[in-house]
């Protein structure tokens, strides 16, 4: 798959952490990003079309969270194998821990940098084949 | 106006939101300390959207307030008595009131009075049995390759 057709999917409640996101993703030539701002939301969307990768904030402000959406995303017989990076500020040993054990691809620490962003978006993308 | 200004500006009116709903919990807690110190949850998710943001936004001083707010609500959420839940509130009204001023004035340099607010809520989180031990990107890392 080419860079221009990977289809992402960021989940994140702060609207200028998602516009922030959405311009870093851009600036790597992706083209395909779609925002939103809560679980429920990702859902809908996840329904409609297919995603290759989930950036998704661990604190959505909602009964929901990033790690019930995760644990719910790895549960799910169609959006199961999807890349899935958290994207938080939540650092403790054991978040970090439980997000892994949930199954999360990776995982980035606000604040986020370009590069930092860089490696783990290709490395997901790559370790599920989406780019060669 | 800079794209910088934008997005402060942008952060400063989603956090009217953020800063409504975390007074109204802190308002609901000090009616039944108790009771109600569950609630101490909700402020938490907002003390780390606000962290998380303002790290994005190199607002340092926001960030670091945030983080001890954040650290705070964690303890008070097992705390057993009434003095020490007072005592979180208290602190917790506190780091609010600072971080919106903060956000209003970020452009102006960090005070003393900043600098007392920060040692207060050290002490306070220190008496409560200190923050929850994080890990660096370099860790998590570690963590994530122990996994594969």
């Amino acid at each position: 798959m080419l860079r221009d057709e990977v289809n992402i999917l960021v989940i994140e409640d702060v609207s200028s952490m998602r516009t922030q996101i959405r311009m870093i993703l851009k600036s790597f030539g992706f083209k395909r990003i779609t925002l939103c701002e809560s679980a429920t939301d990702a859902v809908r969307l996840m329904d409609a079309e297919q995603f290759n990768l989930v950036l998704c904030d661990w604190h959505l402000g909602t009964d929901v969270s990033g790690l019930d959406f995760l644990r719910f995303v790895r549960e799910h017989p169609t959006f199961k194998d999807v890349g899935f990076i958290m994207v938080t500020a939540e650092s403790t040993r054991e978040s970090v821990i439980e997000a892994i054990k949930s199954g999360v691809d990776d995982y980035l620490i606000k604040p986020l940098t370009l590069e930092q962003i860089e490696s783990k978006v290709y490395g997901v993308l790559l370790k599920k084949r989406v780019l060669e | 106006m800079s794209e910088f200004d934008l997005k402060i500006k942008e952060f400063i009116e989603e956090l009217g939101g953020f800063a409504e709903t975390a007074e109204r919990t802190l308002a609901e807690i000090e009616k039944d300390l108790l009771g109600n110190k569950e609630k101490f949850s909700v402020f938490f998710e907002r003390m780390v959207a606000i962290r998380g943001t303002a790290q994005q936004l190199n607002l340092p001083a926001v960030a670091q307030i945030a983080k001890l707010g954040e650290e705070i609500s964690v303890k008070a959420r097992t705390a057993e008595t009434r003095p020490q839940i007072r005592k979180c509130v208290g602190s917790l009204w506190d780091a609010l009131t600072t971080i919106k001023y903060l956000l209003e004035h970020y452009t102006e340099k960090t005070t003393e009075e900043q600098d007392i607010l920060v040692h207060r809520l050290e002490a306070t989180l220190k008496a409560m049995g200190g923050a929850r031990p994080s890990v660096d990107a370099s860790e998590i890392d570690q963590l994530l390759k122990q996994r594969r």
